[in-house]
């Protein structure tokens, strides 16, 4: 008898436990992005908006049901984006899974004030909530930029902040950042945001990367627009950067985390035009000084430069004074960029978003003596010296411009 | 464990029995009467297997008579080796001796006559095809083997084939199957131990083995487990493995079958212990390890990156005809985070139409694919082509249009199932297959927490588990120096060692070859 009720009982407790909770693949409804702004009526409320993609739109052909949309947008007001998850249930079928959420998008009016960082703090308790997310701050309320950002070759939205992240990688015209950077860099030093709005306020500058998101003068398309960076200091958003301000404080970190950038400069020989260059990070060197109340820092920035086009059809290929200008113009203007963006962050916002630091922690044996030091405090008056090392990679595969002669 | 009791006693109480009818009765000198008593033996003339020719040889002044079983023996060679001797007159002079010396010594032109003296032995002699031949007022007589059964001719293996290496398989004859291993292994040592087992109809097990390389140990083991048979009659070595195994109850193999005499050669050389019997195909090899049930021939004789390559193959096979059901099951239920959300929404929108939560889903196609193979082995020739129609309707389009399940899930189960047929050995096959339920069920109770769960008690029980004497996993695990022709295999002359897990005698095949930083 003890010989059946032993496997039996074991077999109920097999059969009985876990599953209880278990909810089938098709019986969620999956948030890809979510969206939090400051409720306009209470202070301590906020609005969450939750964009819930639609398994049957745009996946398999046999599931297809061709007049529903790609996604559904819905935006409750309450304390906290848990409670508004338990509440989407009075509108949404489904079960609320966070499982598949990639992007966190944050107005500018919630990053500026302090329920921010209570809120973000305060989500990631729920297992579901990931560190990888992607933090965006939008210009407007996050609610209207969900709603606008209707890009048109892609029909989900997760699949439009996937291929986002892919360019930003590259481009480095906004920072990498997601949750897990943010809470890495709570105290003193800054964080940076990725910064985006559908709000046009277009200007039209020589330097193209020199914008704000919003700045950028393109016609048609989708509204969004992705340029710079939002500046987090202490939890909560200070200012922000243009692409070009963001590029060159990605650049001048240890480990740079952009791959190559193109971006145009100044042509040395005839002010009228400019010259395009491919940029790719060596290993930028830091050198800290902290023996001094003033502390040094000492950057060089080894990068490699390949020429991409030239509208002067001026000769720097064989010409080998014009390769040298060239090469001390290109050195120049990026150090001059460097030192304006250091400026700017030395008077402005007081903090550095270059990892610094780390190269400063590490000159002490204690944590305690470093922070006695106040390395935030000194850096604002510290002497910051940056020098590029330019090397010439190539000048294009042609040896000379093609330049018609006038008869 | 009162389940072995019981069996034990029931084999004693049949052992008296047994016994009464084997005792040892000695012919008489009176011939007719010895011939009443076999012919009552075998029920003749009811039962007309017993041919009796009675002679009167004039040259000699004897009666003599000759028997022999239908269908056992070579009448032809009864004729040319027996008779037509006995018949002609010699040339020369005859030795002065008793009739029955002269006929083995002289007579007889064959190398097996031997004189018996027993009733228990003539009848014995009969059923294993030889001639026997009563002599007039003897107390003895002369057994004659003119072994002859019907036997197929020696064809290619059909569940081991290969691309490369040699084409020929074990048939049924244990005298030819002996042939094609001593065929392989031209060594003076190569030792065949006849074993007798069965109490009714007696068979002849070959326990094959190289004198000076087997472990004496593991021979005696093999020895004695076979001596310990008690049963009337075994038919096949396949159920002299079910008797002799350690692990009855278990779904893994300990012993391992082949049907190519080259692979059992190898395992010979490599001090293993290989059984032939009469009437089975196939050659038991023991003791086994894991490595032997994911090894092929072709893995040798291809050239080692090839070996590798397909071997690696074979590895990664193995792991998803027994995990992917599993591990779809658990990501889908509880881990969807870990899917990638487009794939996560292609199944999703497929999975909304379908009635079944997905264990149902995965187990009806589970089912219906072991189903299709099972038809597919027993269905007749003919039929075959129809079972591969219906297969692909059902298990393909025709389910999934009937939204009765998702089109990834077909892509799983096909996976699986294509997986699965490239193990192998057909009992470890088996075993894989049904151990795909068990980590589908504890998946969907529990996730990957229920896989892990699984996975270790299973490796738990195979590190546990030994043939022979010998371990599962031997010698990786517990190590071993060996030839490391294990996961991968090293180029053949660096295979210079024999396994030390099965304490071969000579531990070496080759002198240890020079340089390249050989570490072993």
């Amino acid at each position: 008898m003890k010989r059946i009720i032993l496997p039996l009982s074991l077999a109920s407790v097999l059969l009985l436990s876990a599953c209880g909770d278990k909810l089938e693949l098709e019986q969620n409804a999956y948030v890809v992005v979510i969206g939090i702004d400051l409720n306009e009526v209470d202070e301590h409320l906020i609005d969450v908006t939750f964009q819930i993609a639609n398994p049957q739109v745009g996946s398999s052909a046999a599931g297809e049901a061709p007049n529903e949309s790609p996604s559904d947008i819905v935006t409750f007001t309450t304390t906290d984006i848990f409670s508004a998850k338990e509440l989407a249930n009075s509108v949404i079928t489904r079960e609320l899974s966070f499982d598949h959420l990639k992007t966190i998008i944050v107005g500018e009016e919630f990053a500026k004030n302090e329920l921010f960082h209570h809120t973000i703090a305060s989500a990631l308790m729920e297992p579901q909530m990931r560190l990888e997310n992607t933090l965006i701050v939008s210009k407007e309320k996050a609610r209207e930029f969900i709603q606008k950002n209707k890009p048109e070759l892609e029909t989900r939205p997760h699949k439009y902040y996937f291929y986002m992240e892919q360019r930003w990688k590259d481009t480095g015209l906004v920072p990498h950042s997601d949750l897990n950077r943010y809470f890495q860099r709570t105290s003193g030093e800054l964080f940076l945001a990725n910064y985006a709005t559908t709000k046009k306020e277009e200007q039209i500058k020589p330097n193209e990367d020199d914008y704000r998101a919003g700045e950028i003068p393109q016609k048609s398309g989708d509204p969004v627009q992705m340029m710079g960076a939002a500046v987090f200091k202490n939890g909560k958003m200070i200012g922000t950067l243009t692409g070009e301000e963001t590029r060159m404080a990605l650049l001048l970190r240890t480990k740079s985390l952009t791959h190559y950038t193109i971006q145009s400069l100044p042509d040395p020989i005839n002010d009228d035009y400019r010259i395009s260059i491919q940029l790719t990070n060596g290993n930028t060197k830091v050198k800290v000084d902290v023996k001094t109340d003033t502390p040094k820092v000492n950057v060089t920035v080894p990068v490699n430069v390949q020429v991409f086009s030239n509208n002067s059809l001026a000769n720097y290929t064989t010409n080998l004074s014009n390769h040298q200008k060239l090469k001390q113009s290109i050195e120049a203007h990026l150090e001059q960029m460097a030192m304006k963006l250091v400026k700017k962050t030395q008077e402005e916002f007081r903090s550095e978003p270059f990892w610094w630091y780390l190269n400063a922690r590490q000159q002490f044996w204690t944590i305690d003596e470093y922070n006695k030091y106040d390395w935030e405090e000194k850096y604002a008056n510290a002497n910051v010296d940056v020098k590029f090392k330019v090397t010439i990679e190539s000048l294009g595969p042609q040896i000379k411009p093609e330049v018609i002669n006038d008869k | 464990m009162s389940f072995f009791k019981n069996k034990q006693n029931k084999n004693e109480e049949n052992e008296s029995e047994a016994n009464q009818q084997t005792n040892e009765e000695p012919l008489s000198d009176e011939v007719m009467l010895n011939l009443t008593k076999l012919q009552t033996i075998f029920s003749y003339p009811t039962n007309n297997a017993l041919q009796i020719r009675n002679l009167f040889l004039p040259i000699y002044d004897k009666s003599i008579v000759v028997l022999s079983i239908e269908g056992t023996v070579d009448v032809n060679l009864i004729d040319t080796t027996i008779l037509q001797p006995l018949l002609r007159k010699s040339d020369g002079s005859l030795p002065n001796i008793d009739f029955v010396s002269l006929l083995l010594t002289t007579i007889l032109p064959t190398a097996d006559a031997k004189l018996i003296t027993t009733v228990n032995e003539v009848q014995q002699s009969l059923v294993n095809g030889s001639t026997v031949i009563l002599v007039d007022n003897e107390a003895c007589a002369v057994s004659i083997d003119t072994v002859k059964f019907e036997n197929r001719s020696v064809s290619e293996p059909t569940t081991e084939t290969t691309i490369i290496g040699p084409k020929a398989a074990f048939n049924e004859s244990a005298a030819v199957n002996r042939s094609l291993l001593r065929k392989q292994i031209r060594n003076p040592n190569f030792f065949c131990d006849p074993v007798t087992i069965g109490q009714h109809s007696e068979q002849e097990v070959s326990v094959m083995y190289i004198k000076n390389i087997a472990d004496n140990g593991i021979v005696e083991e093999v020895i004695k487990r076979l001596k310990a048979i008690e049963t009337d009659a075994i038919l096949t070595l396949s159920q002299v493995e079910q008797y002799i195994e350690e692990r009855p109850y278990s779904i893994f193999p300990t012993t391992l079958m082949t049907e190519r005499p080259d692979r059992a050669a190898s395992f010979i050389l490599e001090g293993h212990v290989v059984l032939i019997m009469e009437n089975s195909p196939t050659a038991l090899i023991v003791p086994t390890t894991f490595w032997s049930f994911i090894h092929t021939v072709e893995d040798q004789y291809l050239r080692m990156p090839y070996g590798n390559f397909l071997r690696t193959i074979r590895l990664i096979a193995l792991f998803i005809a027994l995990l992917t059901p599993a591990l779809y099951i658990a990501v889908t239920t509880f881990h969807t985070g870990m899917i990638p959300t487009d794939l996560m929404l292609a199944i999703a929108a497929t999975r909304e139409r379908i009635p079944f939560p997905v264990i149902a889903e995965i187990i009806i196609m589970e089912v219906a694919f072991e189903i299709l193979r099972e038809a597919g082995v027993r269905v007749p020739t003919t039929l075959g082509p129809t079972i591969g129609i219906v297969g692909a309707l059902i298990l393909g389009q025709a389910a999934v249009e009937a939204n009765l399940i998702s089109p990834i899930l077909v892509v799983i189960v096909a996976i699986t199932g294509l997986s699965s047929f490239t193990i192998p050995d057909v009992s470890f096959n088996i075993s894989i297959r049904m151990l795909r339920f068990v980590f589908l069920f504890s998946a969907y109770l529990f996730g990957f927490f229920g896989i892990a769960i699984v996975g270790a008690f299973l490796l738990a029980y195979l590190v546990s588990m030994k043939s022979f004497g010998v371990s599962f996993f031997e010698p990786l695990s517990p190590h071993y120096p060996s030839s490391k022709d294990l996961l991968a295999r090293p180029p053949i002359w660096k295979q210079w060692i024999r396994p030390m897990s099965m304490s071969p005698k000579q531990k070496a095949r080759a002198p240890k070859p020079k340089g390249d930083g050989n570490n072993e």
